[in-house]
């Protein structure tokens, strides 16, 4: 990215539940998990559910394939396919 | 906090919001709860308003008597042994943004006594009278120039000790209103403390949210500009409605008669420290380059001698003064009075002496508060409350790191502290750490400059004192009371007022899915 593209990026309204598209790979962190077998992402408010995201995934980013998303409710589900990260603060 | 949230409580970050702190529950307890690790603070806050504001009383070591009173109020509260209490005052006096801060500002105060002495004031009302520039543009000038030293040298407390030396009394002198001047002064500091690359709290905002330093100066590029636009139109504004100081006498139009162009040869020694810190120097190694060139100058051009800059005033009987005494730098006094140390450097650093224990004791108070768990009290109950949704969350990044800011005087200190929890809140909604970053240090930047007990207001508070010693005309009334000064810091006002927008209209606003911020490399 050039010098001139980073001091133009994001002059733009960004709104609070962005689209996801369908077969799209995305990294996120994990907010919450039902304690078994699937994680809650927020991004934004669109709620995505991440089949596979366990507990230990929880606040740890993730590479997710999108499967479903609903445009009317913001909602969103994925594939859980790795970890590719850790929180800023992981204590 | 949302409902799915509440029945899942592996999710709740607060569960791992005290990892930013060092420590998982507070280490002190109080008798009356975790609030009453605030009473040292607290009770310093309210002594600082009543003998600064209330009072017009601007005396630095009466406000370390404040923080000292308030330490050792706070001890009574304590349950159980009062050495934990004792030990945390170290740890927070031994934290090392604080002594940065200190390291920053007696630097500053030499480089800026040496170009005092060396003549820049005069120099600049020279081409201020030159170039036409009047009392009321002199304020939007200042900021703007404020701003540029700033965005070079990266710290802001530094920038407000060097223009307040010497804009401030150039800019009185040629009638512009002093409050408005000092404001403009802290304005400049909050821009560049807020965009510059070598800033101490760009830095950290950029380490604490994993982001990349050049990415975040260059997304935060937007905000900064809006706010200091609106600021720069305002100091335009304003400048043309509050009018300045009468001088007593003629002392100033003999000032601004007598005025030589001469002195801004100092343009280069600002220049170098300027270009020193944009090439990577260390601040220390920047200023110094500064004040070694400004002193070649003075010295070459004839504006100081060598005593100028340091000088012994050694008593009769010392026992080798007199074979000495041809020394340029030793002089024999006959007043024990003058016996002492004199010249610019010392001069320079001097000045902030009171002030680094003043602000070390602060520090020590709101480690007590972090320790007391007071700092997370509050943090707490923001977050269950206030961060529902990704509007919200943001408001609340806003808010909770204004209010730290606003009450810790050394704002990097205040960023540090916040840093865990910013990421925590901006993580959860897969905030990127541009817009986190961004958040963070905007109100960090501002909120430093703004109130009386504010570092950067202290820092530039404390130059002016000397004023009255430095110049004949300029009288103790001419100093502005801190507390004045406060709605008229533009640009701090306007960045955060620009956060708040920002996060309700989601200008600006980044998702990791739209940017991941790059590796966090220091320049």
């Amino acid at each position: 990215m050039s010098l001139l593209t980073k001091y133009l990026k994001g002059w733009r309204f960004r709104s609070t539940t962005p689209s996801l598209e369908t077969g799209d790979e995305i990294n996120v962190f994990v907010a919450e998990t039902n304690g078994t077998d699937e994680g809650l992402a927020y991004i934004g408010d669109t709620e995505l559910r991440i089949e596979g995201a366990g507990p230990d995934t929880v606040e740890k980013r993730v590479r997710v394939r999108v499967t479903a998303f609903d445009e009317t409710d913001a909602t969103a589900r994925g594939e859980f396919l790795e970890v590719v990260g850790e929180s800023s603060y992981t204590g | 906090m949302s409902d799915a949230s509440d029945d899942s409580p592996e999710g709740d970050p607060t569960d791992s919001f005290a990892q930013g702190t060092g420590s998982d529950e507070p280490r002190i307890t109080f008798y009356g709860g975790r609030g009453m690790s605030a009473l040292p603070i607290a009770f310093f806050i309210v002594w600082a308003i009543a003998q600064t504001a209330l009072w017009r009383i601007s005396d630095t070591s009466g406000l370390v008597v404040g923080i000292l009173i308030g330490l050792i109020l706070g001890m009574f509260f304590v349950r159980g042994d009062w050495k934990t209490y004792a030990n945390t005052i170290f740890e927070g006096m031994t934290q090392p943004v604080a002594v940065t801060a200190i390291v920053a500002w007696i630097w500053a105060g030499m480089f800026a006594e040496v170009l005092q002495d060396g003549g820049f004031v005069d120099g600049l009302v020279w081409l201020a009278d030159v170039g036409g520039i009047g009392a009321a543009l002199f304020p939007a000038l200042t900021f703007v120039l404020a701003a540029l030293f700033t965005t070079g040298i990266g710290t802001g407390y530094g920038a407000a000790i060097a223009f307040v030396t010497l804009f401030f009394p150039a800019g009185i002198l040629l009638g512009a209103n002093p409050i408005l001047l000092f404001g403009a002064i802290l304005s400049g500091a909050i821009f560049g403390d807020n965009l510059a690359p070598v800033s101490d709290t760009t830095i950290v905002s950029a380490v604490t949210q994993d982001s990349d330093i050049g990415g975040v100066v260059a997304s935060r590029f937007k905000y900064v500009i809006i706010a200091a636009v609106v600021a720069f139109v305002g100091y335009l504004v304003a400048g043309q409605f509050m009018g300045g100081l009468e001088i007593a006498g003629d002392a100033q139009e003999i000032f601004v008669a007598e005025s030589e162009p001469i002195g801004l040869v100092h343009l280069v020694s600002m220049g170098v420290v300027i270009g020193a810190a944009v090439a990577g120097r260390h601040i220390v190694e920047a200023i110094s380059w500064g004040i070694v060139v400004a002193i070649a100058f003075s010295l070459a051009l004839g504006l100081m001698n060598v005593g100028d800059i340091v000088s012994f005033n050694a008593p009769e009987d010392a026992p080798v003064a007199e074979p000495l005494e041809f020394l340029p730098v030793l002089t024999i006094v006959e007043d024990a009075d003058a016996v002492g140390v004199g010249g610019s450097l010392i001069e320079g650093a001097a000045g902030f002496f009171e002030l680094a224990i003043l602000v070390l004791l602060i520090i020590a108070a709101a480690q007590i508060m972090i320790r007391g768990g007071a700092f997370q009290a509050i943090l707490d109950w923001s977050i269950e409350n206030l961060a529902t949704n990704v509007r919200n969350a943001e408001l609340t990044m806003v808010g909770s790191s204004a209010l730290i800011n606003a009450v810790i005087t050394i704002n990097t200190a205040a960023e540090v502290a916040i840093g865990p929890y910013i990421s925590k809140i901006g993580e959860r909604f897969n905030l990127n750490g541009y817009r986190r970053a961004n958040i963070l240090d905007a109100q960090t930047a501002a909120l430093g400059y703004i109130f009386p007990w504010s570092g950067g207001v202290l820092a530039g508070y404390t130059a002016m004192q000397d004023l009255p010693g430095e110049y004949d005309w300029f009288e103790p009334g001419m100093l502005v009371t801190p507390i004045d000064v406060v709605p008229f810091v533009f640009q701090g006002w306007l960045l955060v007022a620009v956060f708040v927008v920002a996060a309700i209209t989601g200008f600006g606003r980044e998702y990791l899915i739209d940017r991941e911020s790059e590796e966090v490399a220091r320049l």
